[in-house]
């Protein structure tokens, strides 16, 4: 009945405007299109909501009348008209589509006797009608929501979603460190890094002097200044994306250290006018030069045999996503984990797990527990969903509908 | 063969509408009326009704998407459209006078529904009002003992809707694997 070709048209008696659209669309939607509303000089099948005031009265007119129609009854008790097909209220679809079925084999038998007289032009009318009507909404729209962008709009970095990456392009874009192989247990304990070492641990710092002051700071670290404006929560930097991405990568604590230095701006500069593009929100550009610093490896101040938890959902429209991110924070916001039983429990790399806590923690969502009680209580097993296998098709599409 | 749904909620603006069109695999039904009460202030035309689009899944399933009417008035309706769904996707728009109070009404509204499965949180209009931040609504979370997540979403982008949509989906299940 999927996409019916040749849905029967009906009418609709005894029930409000609101309702009436509201049928409309359960006849297109659950119903599967088998029927469609249109208006009563083209009907081929009459539905009666008989319980409302006006809905009786219409229903008994009608039945007076040479009925050559079949009548669909809703009623929450069964009527006294033979002739009708009843569907009991509330409303099921099932019962809703057999009785249709049953109402468009009976008007093929009144049809195939006594053929009627369809006026397609009317309802052709009806249709235009509404047509009409939605581009008129769909223009008022347009005017309405046709205005210069501003300033804000414009900064396309901030408000757009990030890179979504996959397994296949984790190592090309985050990186490894040469001779370490962060998956292999017995490497384990060495799979740390130090977030003060990189660019991650200066522009921290500088966040958290600029945030602590309330003013624009400026980092300046013999490369290309990072503008940091602490009142809209973003920063401004003028390099390319693969050139953050290498210098984020170097441990720049023993080269460029002692040129790095923290400053405030002057009113000129504050005031000269910069790329908008060029934008970005702090907190999604720390989450990626976190990333890049890992290399897949966890924070040095993360203990790897006590749990961890999320405080919070990172905001992952805005920030880079790396593989299976979305299931770690969904695990680990329902309560405390070690890294491994983490990587354990959702079959994924432990890389993947490290390199979302390391960005999860330069942002400080993630705390560790310290009590010994947590590890004896923290489950192996996830409660799975009764729904699991529904859910994931949906996933499946979604993901194949990345824009 | 079940009728299966995500519900998407939230007030006058917040983009149900545009939110169901980004990722419905069919031209989505639109019950939009011009607006003539509160509603004109915010836009030029509301949803009476509901709206309704479809994801058709391996197997020849469909996910019913449904949104509820943005304005108050409709909610005695909310209880029937929530039956049988999956989860809740609540859209608030940051640029009403009190998104905060928003939430709150909607959470509360639909707590049980919430309480049976689960919610995900978009807040749209961030490029034209950045405050409240997602931070801050963290926080007004908190105060309500529940921690879902809660994203800034542009509803006219695929991939912001369908990363909200798969926080949702993960919520229910983190062991999901798409």
């Amino acid at each position: 009945m999927d996409n019916n070709s040749n849905p029967l048209k009906v009418a609709l008696h005894g029930l409000d405007e609101r309702s009436c659209k509201m049928m409309s669309m359960f006849l297109q939607g659950p119903c599967r299109g088998v029927a469609v509303v249109v208006n009563e000089s083209s009907a081929e099948c009459e539905i009666f909501d008989a319980d409302s005031i006006s809905g009786k009265e219409l229903l008994s007119n009608y039945l007076q009348k040479e009925i050559q129609k079949p009548i669909v009854i809703l009623s929450l008790n069964t009527p006294q008209v033979a002739s009708a097909f009843h569907v009991k209220k509330p409303v099921k679809t099932e019962e809703m589509i057999a009785a249709l079925q049953k109402a468009k084999k009976s008007l093929a038998a009144v049809v195939a006797h006594a053929p009627v007289n369809s006026s397609d032009n009317t309802t052709n009318a009806v249709i235009s009608d509404v047509q009409d009507s939605s581009k008129q909404v769909v223009e008022d729209k347009l005017t309405i929501k046709l205005h210069v962008k501003t300033d804000e709009q414009k900064k396309t970095s901030k408000h757009q979603a990030a890179m979504q990456l996959d397994e296949k392009g984790f190592v090309g874009f985050i990186g490894n460190v040469p001779g370490l192989d962060v998956n292999d247990p017995r490497q384990f304990s060495k799979a740390h890094y130090n977030p003060k070492e990189y660019f991650q641990g200066y522009v921290d710092s500088a966040f958290k002097v600029s945030r602590a002051k309330g003013h624009i700071r400026q980092l300046n670290s013999g490369w290309n200044p990072l503008i940091i404006f602490p009142q809209s929560d973003e920063i401004w930097l003028d390099v390319d994306e693969s050139q953050l991405r290498a210098f984020s990568g170097l441990t720049i604590s023993n080269t460029l250290g002692a040129k790095m230095s923290i400053t405030p701006l002057s009113v000129e500069s504050v005031a000269m006018e910069r790329s908008l593009e060029r934008y970005q929100s702090m907190d999604a550009f720390l989450w990626k030069v976190s990333c890049w610093a890992s290399k897949g490896r966890y924070p040095g101040s993360i203990d790897i045999n006590q749990p961890v938890f999320l405080k919070q959902w990172p905001n992952f429209t805005r920030l880079l996503l790396t593989p299976h991110a979305m299931r770690i924070a969904a695990l680990l916001i329902q309560g405390p984990r070690t890294l491994l039983n983490v990587s354990q429990v959702l079959n994924v790399k432990p890389q993947y797990v490290f390199v979302f806590i390391s960005s999860a923690s330069a942002l400080g969502l993630v705390g560790q527990t310290r009590r010994g009680a947590d590890l004896l209580v923290e489950p192996d097993e996830i409660k799975t969903n009764k729904n699991q296998s529904l859910l994931s098709r949906i996933l499946s599409v979604l993901r194949g509908k990345k824009a | 063969m079940s009728q299966y749904k995500i519900i998407f909620t939230g007030p006058v603006g917040a983009g149900k509408t545009t939110a169901i069109n980004s990722i419905s695999d069919l031209p989505p039904i639109k019950t939009d009326a011009s607006a003539s009460d509160m509603a004109k202030y915010r836009k030029a035309s509301t949803t009476v009704a509901l709206d309704y689009g479809v994801m058709n899944l391996p197997g020849g399933e469909k996910l019913h998407l449904y949104g509820t009417p943005g304005q108050e008035r409709f909610d005695f309706m909310w209880d029937i459209l929530v039956t049988g769904g999956i989860g809740l996707v609540l859209l608030l728009d940051n640029t009403r006078a009190d998104p905060f109070q928003d939430m709150r009404f909607f959470l509360e509204t639909f707590e049980r529904f919430i309480a049976d499965t689960t919610v995900a949180i978009g807040v749209t209009q961030m490029d034209l009002s950045a405050k409240p931040s997602i931070d801050d609504y963290h926080i007004q979370l908190r105060g309500m003992g529940i921690k879902p997540a809660i994203f800034a979403v542009d509803a006219r982008a695929k991939s912001d809707v369908s990363l909200l949509i798969q926080a949702l989906l993960y919520s229910l299940d983190p062991g999901l694997e798409g």
